[in-house]
């Protein structure tokens, strides 16, 4: 079993009278695509918040290589290396792609970044590297709002890239992407994946699920019903029953 | 008439410099602060009293000018800056009604409603000077450093927090370091500004550090163009002018000029919102809708 490098155990948080997360606990495990299945409202988006700190849990723990993070603002969280997409992007908009993907690698928040001119030539290369793999040096100087859907998502996984993180929590990364958009996303995925990168994926689609994930983490109404390897999670009857919204306890 | 149009140039680099420091924070931070004056303000104070209780000279007023309005932003920013939007602006708001008030008030610093009075002629070095040199050098050297911070990491940091601030902190950035550092850049910047008007007019009171000055200042840069370089410096040209320009207008009669100024002010604005809205420098396509 490869090193486990983020560990959530018993992670809870209420709004008001409603438990959005109710005890969950996940290991992503290096090299590893875990994805978070669930329905609307399970809980995946909120699970995601509290491993980052956009949210306080009122219970539970998180760690990354063993080192506690709860407590952790979200820019501490990330230069622990986490980086996480959005599902609904959070592009810099008004800068360009080759700005949007450079400013991913520039974590100081001083007047100028550590390192003089050598470490500005590796975030370069870092930047040029990212905008590759990801299709878009041919877009580099165009602003983020002006680009189509599929090349937005792309720059948003190429900001990952270019942050260099070996956790990446991605909130329905593949969504409204085409046939071959969709492969050039699963050869990102895997990658990341050769170079031992551990990652975690909220997913609708179960064929993009099947196709990329090695583990499923089955989420509702807050909490981890069933984990496993994807052919067995999806052939339970019971699951596929809440999946599609045929709850037991509704029906009866 | 030369020594009009240097006053004029003096005043216009003054302004420039607080133009262009207010526009760093709005334009690339998108901090929108109607709080800028109070650090003119703070910047004058400071500047009047190095002169009437140390010595008149320039550069000192101007680094404890930039000391003070720098250092009390950091106190002021931190909590402030907690909050965003239109929060800050109300918060700012509220910091820019106190201060006037506290400036009217505190009589042993800032000599009260009356103001401070007889500030010495500026030197340099043991050597009387001119403001306009001094201010035309401050604001060289304002726009250099801004461009420098623009173009490079920290402009894109503070563009990407601008843009989606979750998103920056979520690659990493501190969201309250960088603000707090450019907050308190633009009000050092601010109080050289204030320092310099301190040393230019040799009387400083009030009335110079309120409301409508930090509304005019806020102008300036809408009108020149947010986030551009040249736009805050235009904004301001035009803005100091304009009161002048109404002045030589034979048929306005003297009285009336406080009024028309205002309606061309009104109407040079709704105008500007409406065929550039990015300024007059702005880049056409930005600020307008997209829908």
């Amino acid at each position: 079993m490869s090193e486990i490098l983020l560990k959530s155990e018993n992670l809870a948080r209420s709004f008001g009278g409603l438990q959005a997360v109710a005890g969950v606990s996940l290991s992503l495990p290096a090299g590893q695509v875990t994805a978070l299945v669930g329905p609307n409202g399970a809980g995946k988006t909120t699970t995601f918040n509290l491993i980052t700190g956009n949210l306080r849990a009122d219970s539970g723990t998180a760690s990354i290589r063993g080192k506690p993070i709860m407590g952790l603002k979200p820019w501490q969280v990330a230069r622990l290396g986490v980086a996480r997409s959005f599902q609904d992007l959070r592009l810099f908009t008004h800068m360009t792609v080759r700005e949007n993907v450079l400013a991913a690698t520039e974590t100081a928040s001083w007047f100028w970044q550590p390192g003089g001119t050598r470490a500005r030539a590796r975030r370069q290369e870092r930047a040029e590297a990212a905008m590759e793999a990801t299709g878009l040096t041919a877009l580099a100087d165009a602003r983020a709002v002006d680009l189509a859907y599929a090349e937005r998502k792309f720059l948003s996984m190429a900001r990952i890239l270019a942050a260099e993180a070996d956790i990446w929590l991605l909130d329905e990364p593949a969504s409204g992407l085409d046939l071959a958009s969709r492969i050039r996303f699963g050869q990102l995925l895997r990658d990341a994946q050769a170079r031992g990168v551990a990652i975690c994926l909220i997913e609708h689609n179960l064929d993009v699920v099947v196709e990329l994930s090695n583990r499923i983490a089955f989420l509702d109404q807050g909490k981890v019903l069933a984990e496993g390897d994807p052919e067995t999670i999806l052939r339970d009857p019971a699951l596929a029953a809440i999946y599609f919204g045929d709850r037991p306890q509704e029906a009866a | 008439m030369i020594a009009y149009l240097m006053n004029l140039a003096t005043i216009v680099a003054i302004f420039g410099i607080l133009a262009a420091t207010l526009n760093f924070i709005i334009g690339f931070a998108g901090i929108f602060s109607v709080a800028h004056a109070v650090f003119f303000g703070l910047g004058a104070y400071a500047g009047a009293q190095v002169a009437l209780l140390l010595v008149p000279d320039a550069l000192l007023a101007c680094l404890v000018g930039a000391a003070i309005a720098g250092g009390l932003s950091l106190c002021l920013a931190l909590p402030a800056l907690r909050v965003r939007g239109e929060y800050f602006v109300a918060a700012s708001l509220g910091l820019q009604m106190m201060a006037a008030t506290l400036f009217a008030e505190v009589k042993p610093l800032t000599g009260g409603i009356g103001g401070l009075v007889g500030i010495p002629r500026p030197t340099l070095l043991g050597v009387q000077i001119g403001v306009l040199p001094v201010a035309v050098a401050a604001l060289a050297l304002i726009l250099f450093l801004t461009a420098r911070l623009q173009r490079g990491a920290f402009g894109r940091t503070l563009q990407s927090i601008r843009d989606a601030e979750s998103a920056a902190e979520a690659l990493g950035k501190n969201v309250a370091a960088a603000k707090t550092l450019a907050v308190a850049f633009a009000c050092a910047g601010a109080g050289i500004a204030g320092a310099l008007f301190a040393l230019h007019l040799s009387f400083v009171n009030v009335e110079s550090f309120t409301m409508d000055q930090s509304v005019l200042v806020m102008a300036m840069v809408i009108i020149g163009g947010t986030g551009t370089l040249w736009g805050p410096i235009i904004g301001a040209v035009i803005l100091l002018s304009l009161p002048a320009g109404l002045a030589f207008l034979p048929f306005i009669p003297a009285t009336e000029v406080g009024a028309v100024q205002q309606i061309i002010y009104g109407l040079a604005m709704t105008l500007l919102m409406i065929f550039r809205p990015a300024g007059l420098v702005g880049d056409l396509s930005k600020g307008r809708s997209t829908a």
